[in-house]
């Protein structure tokens, strides 16, 4: 019998492409692992990558508003 | 004048108070909704109307919190700052708008420098292009209603109270407490006689080192647009016993009426004065002179604290402060290098002499000689409630037991609230001046300052400064290095303090900062690079082979290098790690590189900048001063660097991002290859995760404060780790707080240093003929 996955291309920068293998360690959705900057994943889990990717990144990014409001005073 | 300073009153200790005083904004209901209101919420000012002539006019005042914005290219821009400083706080100051905050403290100061209520309404409604709204118009009534309006003076030895205003004085008075405490002259005398005397002037106060064609417009230029401080008609005042008058200022902070204190140091007889003045080539700058006649704007010396960036010579406003008070003076600092930097400064910049000031650290205790004088020492020597020694002992005795004219609080944001309520309430002194670069705190204490000094008198503007040439331009850019694949994997599987070696480790930051530096050393800059791992220090300076000092390098090494550094043409960059932040005399430089910093820290930030900022060739026409932090893209580091540079943004400075080095691709730079880069990789890997660690570097001193650790001990540390060690420690710390830890050992038979030894029997030791001839061969 055939099996039959659809999949997506991703191209991304090598910092990110480490990203995603250490999320594949979790869930495994990558098909192949084409070169530094191209993965092959499954296309149902696209969306779920791109989510804890954002959120990820976002941990390393200082918002002003996080600062309490009068530590000048 | 001591402990009564502890109780605060209440409306000075939160910041809610502004917030219940603004937040009920009775705005008029009928809004005029456009296309984009809604993006501004409920700061939709849409409905306020300018005045006809707005163009004019320099300010925007926000209803709702109390900001002030103002256009700083308008033609009245700089007056409309001179008022701005002294009636609010800034929050941003870049170059076209600035922001500043009307905040209860910093009307407090206003009030306390001799702004008085209506004027502060009045020029603010001059310069505002809409009419001032009512809720700032209250919170300014509110806020100076019962400020400053009582002042506790001490002159001809007594205490006076002194108020502009009678009816305040009748009101006192009639407090039980407080008349209790008067002194009646006169049997016959009225009980509720005033005495009326005029109102003090600057007149015949010459503070030195002014030019002599300043002195004459400088007397209240600035205040052009403000009041005329000295038109008081008259001054009432009440004496008070001598012994009462903390009972006095106690009882008044009950009744709302918080006194201010000032200190008339031209009529005091009983101190005994001292003969000090600046040298006659000593110059001060225009700033240093605003500040100072902030601080004598009445002929008398008013407490506060002066905001002053790194190297735009702090030290100096303070020694000139203390030849214009002239008495006896005691200059609290940070650690024991400050303090004999402050020794050094004052014998430089003043005709004091030696035998007049003494230094009194944990190895110096010295008394000066004679009825009056100069002590330096720092803030832990002095708030220190553990046993002394019996020399320490005395020389406490010594500093308690004397009145004080004028204490001077060196960098005053570093100390904890609770060492400085110690230090201010056990001296008695007259007058309390606070110097500091940074008025920010990680935590926020900063407030309990306001309260415990005095409010602050003056924040100079960094860019001003700058364009003036008194600090240096400083280009100000974050370089950011994109970390390698293989590094980035291990980053994402590492525990967190293993992250950190990783992303100051990243060959790509190597390759930036060897690239940046060669670039710099080819345009004749003198160059620091400031680390504060000190296993990335050692890697990188020995890579490039270049000369590095952190905590452990002995300190005739420091001085060695230092030299080399400052005179040798061949040595143009050094590493250095946090000791270089306080402990050091740190030379000029021109350049600065930061591969590596303390988490998040804006005050760390702004004192390093303040290494180039007193570069020498500023004056050069198109002089440019260069700071980088280097930055390992998608790592914490990003986020660090970015508050760290909060405080630096706010003072104008632009930070440029640049995300790729022109020419980088092409320069012979280290790590090039993969093998190369997998190698370091395993090295740092394999590097002990101590290693990661921040602080290891610097050992604390008995006299330093926590963060400002000096590192002479390590001199006098043993070579093996295994040798008893003492050290000073509290029990809170001991039982775990301060991230001590405790670690067992246990020594097995087999151990390695047994087998050492045994191998070193085998091997007989050889000559040293056999050793040159044999091992050079090989």
């Amino acid at each position: 019998m055939v099996k039959v996955i659809k999949g997506v291309l991703l191209q991304c920068d090598p910092t990110v492409k480490q990203v995603i293998l250490n999320l594949d360690e979790r869930d495994h959705f990558i098909i192949e692992d084409l070169d530094e900057t191209h993965v092959f994943v499954e296309a149902s889990c696209v969306e779920k990558v791109k989510k804890s990717l954002e959120d990820l990144l976002e941990e390393n990014t200082y918002k002003f508003e996080s600062q309490p409001p009068n530590n000048k005073d | 004048m001591s402990s009564s300073k502890d109780t605060i009153p209440s409306y000075m200790r939160t910041d809610s108070y502004l917030q219940t005083t603004l937040f009920n904004p009775s705005v008029p209901a009928a809004k005029a909704k456009d296309g984009i209101s809604f993006i501004f919420g409920a700061e939709d000012f849409s409905h306020i109307s300018l005045k006809p002539d707005h163009e004019s006019r320099p300010l925007w005042i926000s209803p709702v919190t109390g900001h002030i914005t103002l256009e700083a290219f308008s033609p009245i821009a700089e007056q409309a700052q001179d008022f701005l400083i002294a009636i609010s706080e800034p929050v941003s100051r870049p170059s076209h708008i600035h922001e500043y905050k009307l905040t209860p403290y910093s009307l407090y100061a206003a009030v306390s420098v001799g702004l008085e209520t209506e004027d502060i309404i009045e020029v603010l409604n001059r310069l505002s292009k809409i009419q001032i709204p009512e809720q700032i118009v209250n919170l300014i009534r509110q806020c100076t209603f019962s400020y400053g309006k009582v002042k506790l003076v001490l002159k001809h030895n007594r205490y006076f109270v002194e108020s502009s205003h009678p009816e305040t004085l009748q009101k006192l008075l009639q407090d039980d407490i407080i008349a209790a405490a008067r002194i009646i002259n006169d049997e016959s005398q009225d009980k509720y006689f005033l005495m009326k005397n005029k109102a003090p002037t600057a007149k015949d106060l010459v503070i030195p080192g002014k030019k002599i064609e300043d002195s004459l417009k400088s007397s209240d230029s600035m205040d052009i647009d403000t009041v005329d401080k000295n038109a008081l008609p008259s001054s009432l005042s009440d004496a008070s016993a001598e012994n009462k008058n903390d009972e006095v200022k106690k009882r008044c902070n009950e009744l709302d009426y918080p006194m201010l204190e000032e200190y008339d140091f031209r009529n005091d007889t009983t101190l005994a004065s001292l003969d000090i003045d600046l040298r006659p080539i000593t110059v001060i700058r225009p700033y240093q002179e605003k500040c100072l006649s902030k601080m004598f704007g009445n002929g008398r010396a008013r407490s506060g604290i002066i905001v002053l960036p790194c190297g735009a010579g702090k030290t100096l406003v303070g020694i000139t402060a203390a030849c214009t008070i002239k008495k006896s003076c005691l200059v609290l600092c940070t650690s024991a290098v400050s303090v004999m930097q402050w020794k050094q400064q004052f014998l430089q910049w003043s005709n004091i002499r030696e035998n007049q000031i003494a230094v009194f650290t944990s190895d110096q205790k010295e008394k000066f000689m004679g009825q009056s004088g100069i002590v330096i020492s720092t803030y832990s020597m002095v708030a220190n409630t553990r046993n002394r020694s019996y020399e320490a002992t005395k020389m406490m005795d010594f500093i308690k037991g004397r009145e004080w004219g004028f204490i001077l609080l060196d960098e005053v944001h570093v100390v904890p609230a609770a060492m400085f309520r110690r230090v201010v309430t056990t001296i008695a002194a007259h007058t309390k001046l606070g110097l500091t670069a940074t008025l920010v705190r990680e935590d926020d204490k900063i407030s309990d300052l306001n309260f415990l000094i005095g409010p602050k008198l003056y924040e100079a503007n960094w860019m001003d400064l700058a364009s003036k040439g008194h600090i240096a331009n400083v280009q100000c850019a974050e370089v950011w290095c994109p970390m390698t694949p293989e590094f980035y994997r291990e980053y994402l599987r590492e525990a967190s303090r293993k992250q950190l070696l990783l992303y100051v480790m990243n060959p790509r930051k190597f390759q930036v900062c060897q690239y940046l530096i060669r670039y710099h050393e080819e345009r004749g800059d003198k160059i620091i690079v400031f680390s504060d791992n000190v296993y990335a220090l050692e890697q990188y300076a020995i890579k490039m082979g270049v000369p590095f000092i952190h905590g452990k390098t002995a300190s005739q090494e420091r001085m060695r290098i230092l030299q080399n550094f400052q005179h040798n043409p061949a040595v143009n960059t050094i590493f250095l790690s946090k000791v270089g932040d306080t402990s050091i005399d740190l030379p000029e430089a021109t350049c600065l590189i930061q591969i590596s910093s303390h988490y998040g820290s804006r005050r760390q930030e702004a004192q390093r900048l303040g290494r180039i900022l007193r570069a020498k060739r500023r004056n050069d026409e198109g002089f440019n001063a260069f700071f980088y932090s280097l930055v390992s893209t998608d790592t914490q580091e990003m986020y660090y660097s970015t508050k760290r540079q909060q405080f630096l943004i706010d003072q104008g400075y632009a930070f440029k991002v640049i995300t790729n080095l022109e020419g980088i691709d092409q320069a012979d730079l280290a790590y090039k290859t993969k093998e190369e880069q997998l190698e370091l990789l395993n090295s740092v890997l394999i590097a002990n995760e101590n290693a990661a660690e921040i602080d290891n570097d610097v050992e604390a001193n008995v006299d330093d404060l926590p963060g400002t650790t000096t590192s002479r001990n390590f001199s006098r540390l043993p070579p093996f780790g295994n040798r008893v060690k003492r050290n000073v420690g509290s029990m809170r710390s001991l039982s775990g707080a301060d991230h001590m830890a405790y670690k067992e050992y246990v020594r097995q038979a087999g151990s390695k240093k047994i087998k050492d030894k045994k191998d070193k029997k085998d091997k007989p030791e050889h000559h040293a003929f056999f050793k040159k001839h044999y091992y050079a061969k090989k």
